[in-house]
């Protein structure tokens, strides 16, 4: 699979990024004859090579992977990753039981819900959860806008 | 104390009016776990750790928490693999086989308490043999070194390979990437920062919270939305809710066999649940003959993996609380709960923390009995919870989830880095590179360093202290042995196919 191949590749080139950095991680002062280095430069080694083979294997020896991604599906894939980086962004910023009903209008059509029922299933949860985890669990949530 | 008092003394911690509420709990919210497809136990108890741990539980009692939210998933994956043919965890693919055949030809009750019952007869054989067991395995465990200790971490990853893994090399790169992560933040001995690329949030290293509800929680959402098996109608249960004594003797046999069997994968580092339903059921299979109904609505292909399910996660807790290294990818996780807590696991724990240990045992009886009463009597009213639609109950999970990586140190940079590494999960999962293999990594990182470091100490840098000793040489033997049978493997079916 050439998707395998390529991602193998990225990995493994970050793997080396990673090895330059970590070369450059010396104590001033020898504390153990180890030190803070060769245990992660021999992990990033071996997974280079893990990689590298991985990129170079015979494709009769790698496997048939079936990734089931049609475009409408990568979309919203693609669009479900975005809404959760917004609701990471603006869980503080708007407050939890603002962001939450965000997040539920956002996600919900993504998974066959309309808009109206996603909007009042993100308020009702919204205000729901804020009361279960900061009232009854004494989980204190930020309230953003609120505040 | 003999095995018998610290069993009574861990009765007695189970059954504090807190600790048995906290079972009941765990039990009630892991069945509905295991039954709703495409979350499995490792996601119930990443999602319930960090609340856990938020909440003030002490140790014990979060324990007994996992404990029975990890027994109720094995319990509750048979629901919806009888009543809709999805499994509700990977571990009830096999129930799906038999189980649906008899949920269509009106037996789903008989199918469901008889599974019931044998996933108890499962649970009660392992803990047993976590008593008898357990402790034996800690003494014998106690004279283990620093040196030992990273050999026995290093056998434990090459068995994810060997064992689990048809893709050695793919789960060898997921263990890597898990092993390296717990490298990220200051080194303990000597202070250098590494892999935070000058951000103080990574300073203190990943939070382990971060990673698991990120792997296992972000990734499933996206993966779920592939999917859309939640919502469907699920099967009656058909005349009879209850299985008779026939039905009962019937199965016996393959009960008690697979729970020996389950017993046993479930000791061995990495191999999980999974294999031990898999293996359950195609052996009972071989047994029965052709002549079986294997596969048309059997009674023993529904006995046989739900009760070697359940006596692996059983199993699981032996290497987990005797030598430090987890038997599944869910103690794993349960493992970086005791690490939350500062505790460091290993045989140390059956002298140190007799209330956590006993404690625990204990409550793995009780959280048996609870889910055993539970689901054969309210069965029914779990299997309502199949028809609630996809668009509430996945972004109920993500705000679950947010909240549950936000209550440990409330940031917004935890929240970035989860949703990230959930992305990151997903692609690995699509490619599938194994997860539990990362987290198993990632949980042994920091310990297998240090492990490595303290041996190397002590010999003055030599590294011969690594295959000094009896122990370190059959643990390197059985590595080896690890590495090299994924590659019999394919030698033999390159030959069987030629």
């Amino acid at each position: 699979m050439p998707i395998e191949r390529i991602f193998s590749g990225i990995l493994g080139i970050v793997s080396l990024g990673l090895l330059y950095l970590c070369w450059s991680y010396v104590a001033p002062i020898a504390y153990d004859p180890l030190g803070p280095r060769p245990y992660p430069a021999l992990l990033l080694l071996l997974l280079i090579l893990c990689c590298f083979y991985l990129v170079i294997r015979p494709k009769k020896l790698a496997e048939l992977l079936n990734l089931g991604l049609s475009r409408t599906i990568l979309k919203k894939v693609g669009l479900l990753m975005l809404f959760m980086l917004i609701y990471a962004t603006t869980f503080e910023l708007l407050g939890f039981p603002i962001a939450t009903a965000l997040m539920f209008f956002l996600v919900g059509p993504l998974f066959g819900g309309s808009l109206k029922a996603s909007l009042a299933t993100g308020i009702v949860f919204g205000c729901l959860l804020y009361g279960l985890f900061d009232y009854v669990l004494d989980v204190p949530l930020p309230l953003g806008l609120f505040n | 104390m003999d095995v018998f008092e610290y069993l009574m003394y861990g009765f007695q911690v189970a059954l504090t009016p807190q600790n048995l509420l906290i079972a009941l709990i765990g039990a009630f919210i892991g069945t509905i776990v295991g039954l709703l497809p495409g979350l499995g136990p490792i996601n119930g108890v990443a999602l319930l750790l960090p609340f856990a741990y938020a909440l003030g539980l002490p140790p014990e009692s979060a324990l007994i928490l996992l404990a029975s939210v990890y027994l109720g998933c094995e319990y509750g994956g048979r629901i919806s693999a009888i009543l809709i043919n999805v499994p509700g965890d990977a571990a009830a693919i096999m129930s799906t086989i038999d189980g649906y055949p008899l949920a269509k030809q009106g037996k789903a009750g008989i199918a469901l308490s008889l599974s019931a019952m044998s996933s108890f007869i499962g649970s009660i054989i392992a803990i047993v043999g976590i008593i008898l067991f357990a402790p034996l395995l800690a003494k014998w465990a106690i004279v283990f070194g620093p040196a030992e200790y990273f050999v026995l971490m290093v056998f434990a990853l090459t068995c994810l390979s060997g064992l689990v893994s048809d893709q050695p090399v793919k789960t060898a790169v997921s263990a890597l990437i898990g092993l390296l992560l717990a490298t990220v933040g200051v080194d303990a001995v000597t202070g250098v920062y590494r892999f935070t690329f000058n951000s103080v949030s990574l300073s203190d290293g990943i939070q382990f919270t971060t990673i698991v509800i990120g792997f296992f929680s972000i990734s499933e959402i996206l993966i779920m939305l592939e999917q859309t098996a939640i919502g469907q109608k699920a099967l009656g249960q058909g005349k009879r809710s209850l299985f008779n004594l026939k039905e009962f003797t019937f199965t016996l046999g393959s009960t008690i066999r697979s729970s020996f069997l389950g017993f046993i994968v479930g000791i061995l580092p990495g191999a999980g649940a999974t294999i031990a339903s898999a293996l359950a059921y195609t052996s009972e299979r071989k047994l029965a003959g052709k002549d079986s109904k294997f596969g048309e609505g059997d009674l023993r292909g529904i006995a046989a993996p739900e009760a070697a399910n359940n006596a692996s996660a059983c199993g699981s807790f032996i290497p987990m609380l005797t030598l430090g290294v987890p038997g599944s990818g869910t103690t794993a996780v349960m493992l970086g709960a005791l690490t939350l807590y500062n505790i460091t696991p290993g045989p140390q724990l059956f002298t140190e923390q007799p209330t956590i240990v006993w404690g625990l045992i204990a409550s793995l009886f009780i959280a048996s009995a609870l889910l055993l009463f539970m689901n054969i009597s309210l069965v029914r009213y779990f299997a309502k919870l199949l028809s609630v639609p996809n668009f509430i109950l996945l972004p109920a999970i993500a705000a679950v989830s947010f909240v549950g990586v936000y209550a440990i140190h409330s940031t917004i940079f935890d929240l970035i880095l989860m949703v990230v590494l959930g992305i990151f999960g997903y692609i690995l999962r699509k490619l599938n590179f194994p997860l539990s293999a990362l987290i198993l990594g990632f949980v042994l990182g920091g310990l297998m360093e240090s492990s490595l470091r303290r041996a190397l100490s002590i010999s003055h840098g030599e590294l011969f202290i690594l295959f000094d000793g009896y122990i370190t040489k059959v643990l390197w033997i059985m590595a080896g042995i690890m590495i090299v049978l994924p590659l019999i493997r394919w030698l033999r079916s390159k030959r069987q196919r030629s």
